[in-house]
């Protein structure tokens, strides 16, 4: 039996405290020419595609905008367009939102990229939180939560429809539209949906009409639970196990030896929370302002506020905040962490950490094992964080004969091996 | 003959319409018609198709946005239909052409009229903080607004917003950053933007303008772009002074007579409409203009920054402190 083949994804490194900015290589995260080598980077190293993420806001933090991390970011598809002026094969997928875009304009711009790009366009279809993001958008805070997932799902089957040319339609609770457009036929027929959303509605929504999942599922059981069960809702769908591919983000540490890598994993941990952007991370959690606190010392003894927000715009949100305090005491009190370690502790994620075969090797195993179909790695430097993965670690793929050596499809669908 | 002030020279082009749908070859028209525009017009207007009944074409900022890598002197002025689309969308896309094409961005800023409007007001359906498809006066003050609100978007972040501070161990300084806090007739926009300010600091913006016909948006846009029977009226309103006059004229063989009305009128520059088709903008980029050059009508096209090379003056932005 022939062995799955590996798919790549590579993130350009965004607006998140795991973008090194402090580093003497971090270039500009807004000049056309790091978005530019970027590209040639993992298109040199047959990547399948690219992938933008979305912020619509400035973060917010104690009522001021979060001056720690990484911020600004270009317009998605603006610079997926001149990204696709510049290369060839690598597909580009950004992520868009269903809450604060309307199905003619947005589908008629995904099929402008499809064309302008000769069928390598990708949407990751996500929705956004209402009154936070609805301040910079002429319909404001229009959206009832519960709705957000109907919206998405009716926003895919009218692009869809626009995507078939000519005439399209659309009535319901979320759009009463008609129109025309000659956007067809696109060369991929419709852009590759993407889905990233982890509730029971974003996998039902991924298995009913995503082309792949960009997930967060990165050890290997908890992979394996993940894979199973979405693509175990496929067949309600009549959808084959082929036709939705799984995809967890994941992050690299490359070393010539397994401890030169561990070092430098513990150098770039260290260059990712920062003193301030630890006791900034405590505060996400505790409410509180904690800047009195020292990031070497403990944690404080006061309580979380579990009043209102102190934080807007963050990924990451710790519904029980109570039961989030206690269990970093109990971490952190048995391990003798101090604040900046514990947050470096809690804010791991899923790490391929070692030389180049040795995370060739666990990229294999984690796609064989039906763990994902392959990875979506985030580098921690702009704009050069894939030149040692292309140099290392794709020739070892290659060499396990689970990566392609040269692009063999035209298109997007393609490279992923989906039906066009 | 009277000598006159040689004219600055661009192109209007249509990415809709019969002759550039999106149909074969596509991307190879463009190409060509880019590579042979880039160098001899200072500027391309790109009037989107947004609805337009013969076909609505690709979205023109996304199409700058890809023309930018491979053409690297001409002005790339992308067209979007403001009363239909998101400010913050629109704002972020020219910023970006701006970053991507390293300051030679604009936006045409587009009213559409009459059953276009309808249709393209169809094809978004009726929504909350959008204007009402049938107010004309209500049209026109959206547009009015959506520019305002885009400009602030451009200024929202300070030229030195990012300062990467190992000491203070901040990335951002969030004082550089700025609310826009717009309120309009229809809608509101708090910012800041999420797209650090453009080369150009204000990308350009340009309007059409014909008596009557809701004239705020040339008077505050920077190039007013106008039939040349309608330049004296133009000049005679009290608010035409800042925006650069752009005659657009047609392709035809009156085309140097034409450029000299429009220059003696009062135009500083022209876009000359062209059909679309490769073949036509090579005979006017070998042909037409060289002979334009050497009556004294147009000048030469240059390099650089777009709103250096129409005269405009640098963008102050409004939220930096006094210096």
């Amino acid at each position: 039996m022939s062995r799955k083949q590996v798919i790549l994804g590579a993130q350009f490194p965004g607006v998140n405290n795991f973008t090194v900015w402090s580093d003497p290589q971090a270039g500009s995260q807004i000049a056309f020419s790091s978005f530019r080598r970027f590209a040639e980077t993992v298109e040199r190293g047959r990547f399948d595609f690219i992938f933008l993420a979305e912020g619509l806001r400035i973060r917010e933090q104690k009522g001021r905008f979060h001056e720690l991390d990484v911020a600004g970011r270009p317009n998605t598809l603006a610079i997926l367009s001149a990204l696709a002026s510049v290369t060839r094969h690598v597909g580009l997928i950004g992520t868009l939102t269903t809450t604060f875009n309307e199905p003619y304009p947005l589908a008629r711009q995904l099929a402008t990229l499809d064309i302008l790009s000769e069928g390598r366009a990708g949407w990751n279809v996500v929705t956004s939180p209402g009154a936070f993001t609805g301040a910079n958008f002429r319909r404001g805070d229009h959206l009832p939560y519960a709705q957000r997932y109907e919206r998405a799902r009716d926003f895919i089957e009218a692009a869809r429809r626009l995507w078939a040319g000519g005439s399209f339609a659309a009535h319901g609770r979320h759009f009463d539209i008609a129109g025309a457009t000659d956007a067809a036929p696109l060369p991929q027929g419709a852009p590759v949906i993407a889905q990233a959303g982890d509730s029971d509605e974003g996998r039902e929504l991924a298995a009913s009409h995503a082309d792949l999942i960009y997930s967060r599922h990165g050890t290997l059981e908890e992979g394996q639970a993940f894979y199973a069960d979405v693509k175990g809702r496929l067949t309600r769908y009549g959808r084959s196990r082929d036709a939705l591919k799984i995809l967890p983000g994941a992050h690299f540490v490359l070393g010539d030896t397994p401890e030169e890598a561990k070092a430098r994993y513990r150098a770039i941990r260290l260059q990712q929370v920062s003193p301030k952007g630890a006791i900034a991370f405590l505060e996400q959690v505790w409410n509180r302002d904690l800047s009195a606190y020292d990031p070497d010392g403990p944690l404080p003894e006061v309580e979380p506020d579990v009043s209102a927000n102190l934080s807007q715009g963050h990924a990451n949100r710790y519904d029980d905040r109570l039961e989030t305090a206690k269990a970093w005491r109990a971490l952190a009190e048995s391990e003798g962490l101090s604040i900046r370690d514990l947050i470096i502790r809690v804010t791991e994620r899923k790490q391929f950490i070692g030389t180049p075969q040795q995370i060739a090797e666990e990229i294999d195993r984690h796609v064989q094992e039906d763990a994902a179909d392959g990875f979506v790695f985030a580098p921690h430097l702009t704009p050069g964080g894939f030149d040692e993965f292309v140099a290392k670690v794709v020739p070892e793929l290659q060499d396990r004969g689970i990566f392609r050596r040269e692009y063999e499809e035209a298109s997007l669908r393609g490279h992923l091996g989906l039906a066009a | 003959m009277t000598s006159i002030e040689p004219l600055i020279l661009g192109v209007t082009l249509h990415a809709g319409g019969p002759a550039h749908g999106l149909a074969g070859g596509w991307r190879e028209r463009w190409t060509s018609l880019i590579g042979a525009l880039d160098g001899v017009a200072e500027f391309a207007v790109l009037e989107d198709g947004f609805a337009r009944p013969d076909g609505d074409g690709p979205d023109a900022a996304l199409l700058a946005n890809w023309l930018a890598p491979r053409a690297p002197r001409i002005g790339l002025i992308a067209g979007a239909a403001l009363n239909l689309v998101e400010p913050f969308h629109v704002s972020t896309a020219i910023a970006t052409l701006d970053h991507v094409s390293e300051g030679r961005a604009g936006l045409l800023a587009q009213r559409l009229r009459g059953p276009r409007n309808a249709a393209a007001f169809a094809a978004i359906g009726r929504l909350n903080g959008f204007a009402e498809a049938g107010n004309e006066a209500a049209l026109d003050r959206d547009i009015t607004d959506a520019i305002d609100a885009i400009r602030r978007l451009w200024d929202s972040w300070e030229d030195d917003a990012v300062i990467r501070d190992a000491g203070t161990q901040r990335y951002l300084d969030g004082g550089k950053l700025h609310y826009v806090d717009f309120a309009g007739e229809v809608f509101r926009l708090l910012g800041p933007s999420i797209t650090p300010r453009p080369p150009q600091g204000q990308p350009i913006v340009a309007a059409r303008w014909a008596p009557g016909a809701g004239d705020g948006a040339a008077a505050s846009a920077d190039l007013a772009l106008l039939d040349v029977a309608h330049i004296a009226a133009f000049k005679a309103r009290p608010d035409a002074e800042r925006a650069l006059i752009v005659a657009e004229i047609a392709e035809s063989d009156i085309l140097f007579a034409a450029l000299r009305q429009a220059a003696e009128a009062g135009a500083r520059a022209v876009s000359v409409a062209l059909s679309g088709t490769p073949e036509e903008a090579q005979v006017f980029a070998n042909r037409t203009v060289p002979a334009l050059r050497a009556a004294g009508l147009v000048r030469p096209a240059a390099e650089g920054p777009l709103r250096r090379r129409l005269g405009l003056p640098a963008a102050p932005n409004r939220y930096a402190a006094a210096a």
